[in-house]
């Protein structure tokens, strides 16, 4: 596999039940880069992110076919456990949701309970909040509950919770769509610093967000992919005729 | 294959208003041009007048027409085919405004040489302001049709008035070597010339941003196969 490769979709097919999400999707995800996946809703693009940590898994009546490669290795074999897989492959989700913990504990929780080396937990808390760029707003009131921060706040958190795993994906589930335009704009910068260390892969309905942050944008549609491009190409010239209606609203 | 409407039909109607907007511009220049050489031809200096005034009007239609597109570029942050065809749109219209600026720099020169005994019967001067005029159409219809060929041959047409520019050159110097009370109505007559010429290169900025418009690909610095000059 190509070393910029860090995740690698091979003929992968998904089905709830027995109505197909996805179809036949190959694609590559870039290490350090920002991907976008776009599309209407109901186009696969979320199931797709989800299939990237397993957690479809936790859905009755799924099956995927095909295979996902995470560094080299296929995340749906049999000897893969999905906890692990899921600690390297952190999620962000639409909706922040902190524990309801101290704002310290947030960050401490999942590192305590998996077999992470703890022993400098403080420094490991104070780390994660800093990448995520809350350390300074909230460094006086680490032991206040995290359900008194602001939406924008918590979702920072959310992702500081998720960067204390040390994992080396970040996916990201429409992560400002409940946010307002600040705070937006405050995630949006965190992308851009975090990919210098991370690979993120994010879901947006958002198509100007996913020009201003994203290096490679999937528009996906009816559980296919329709084109996968440099995000500069997809919204200045894209190659499909049906990318082009869709981003420029010609649709439906 | 016929271009799907927007889901908003205000951002389609708002679309088309800058794509008439354009053609009307393109209308008033061509007419502008057409009056100028008129003023020449039959030595009408109230006409020359009424266009160097109606130039006003461009003017001010270019900079509704611009401001109209930095709106569209502000709410409704177009992208791909429409990003492309507003900053077409943008240059087209600058484009229309400087060969409104000539038409009147022509009307001027008119006035002037009016005033003066006529130099030499005009012929070349005549098809060459009829060929910019078939260039100026031609490029809004590339813009409106969408069409690369038409757009390629507003770019062949060029090359055609650079050499009719040269040539009128030459007549002219001719003129002034051998008689130098010709020299300042011979000047005059070359800057109508060099006028045409430019508004001619303008109609070929307009094509080049078409090209630009419809493929994604700058042609602007790019000379059109015919530019190639044989080997000696």
């Amino acid at each position: 596999m190509d070393s910029d490769i860090i995740i690698k979709l091979n003929k992968v097919n998904f089905y709830y039940g027995q109505s197909r999400a996805l179809t036949d999707i190959t694609m590559n995800f870039r290490k350090n880069k920002v991907s976008a996946l776009i599309g209407p809703s109901g186009c696969g693009k979320s199931t797709l992110l989800r299939l990237l940590n397993r957690m479809n898994d936790l859905i009755d009546g799924t099956r995927i076919e095909g295979e996902i490669f995470f560094e080299e290795k296929n995340i749906y074999a049999k000897d893969v456990d999905p906890v692990e897989i899921r600690r390297k492959v952190g999620m962000v989700f639409q909706k922040p949701n902190p524990f309801p913990k101290t704002i310290y504990n947030n960050i401490a929780y999942g590192p305590k309970l998996t077999s992470m080396n703890t022993d400098d937990l403080d420094t490991l808390v104070e780390q994660s909040l800093k990448q995520a760029v809350l350390w300074d707003e909230v460094k006086d009131i680490l032991n206040k509950s995290a359900m008194n921060l602001s939406g924008g706040q918590q979702q920072r958190l959310c992702i500081a919770r998720a960067l204390a795993m040390k994992p080396d994906i970040l996916l990201m589930d429409e992560p400002t769509s409940a946010l307002d335009p600040i705070s937006t704009a405050k995630i949006e910068e965190l992308i851009e610093e975090l990919k210098k260390n991370y690979t993120i892969i994010i879901v947006t309905h958002n198509m100007q967000q996913a020009a201003r942050i994203s290096d490679e944008t999937a528009f996906f549609y009816l559980g296919n992919m329709v084109e996968y491009n440099k995000t500069e190409k997809i919204f200045t010239n894209p190659d499909v005729k049906h990318t082009e209606e869709y981003i420029t609203g010609r649709f439906g | 294959m016929e271009e799907r409407k927007h889901t908003s039909s205000h951002y389609e109607m708002e679309l088309q208003e800058i794509k008439n907007g354009l053609i009307y511009i393109g209308v008033l220049t061509e007419t502008a041009i057409q009056m100028a050489m008129k003023s020449l031809t039959e030595r009408d200096s109230d006409l020359a007048h009424k266009v160097i005034k109606d130039d006003d009007e461009i003017d001010t239609l270019d900079t509704d027409l611009e401001e109209r597109c930095i709106k569209i570029l502000a709410l409704r942050q177009p992208t791909a085919i429409d990003l492309r065809f507003i900053t077409t749109a943008i240059k087209i219209t600058g484009h229309l405004e400087r060969i409104g600026d000539m038409a009147a720099n022509i009307a001027e020169k008119a006035i002037q040489l009016n005033e003066e005994p006529k130099l030499k019967p005009y012929i070349d001067l005549p098809r060459m302001a009829e060929l910019v005029g078939e260039m100026i159409k031609k490029s809004l219809d590339s813009f409106i049709g969408n069409d690369l060929n038409m757009a390629e041959e507003v770019r062949r047409m060029e090359q055609v008035t650079d050499d009719l520019n040269e040539q009128i050159f030459r007549e002219l110097l001719t003129f002034m070597m051998e008689d130098s009370k010709t020299i300042h109505r011979s000047l005059m007559i070359m800057q109508v010339s060099k006028n045409l010429e430019r508004i001619a290169d303008h109609a070929k900025g307009i094509a080049d941003m078409v090209t630009y418009m419809v493929t994604g690909e700058s042609v602007r610095h790019q000379s059109c196969v015919s530019d190639e000059k044989e080997p000696a």
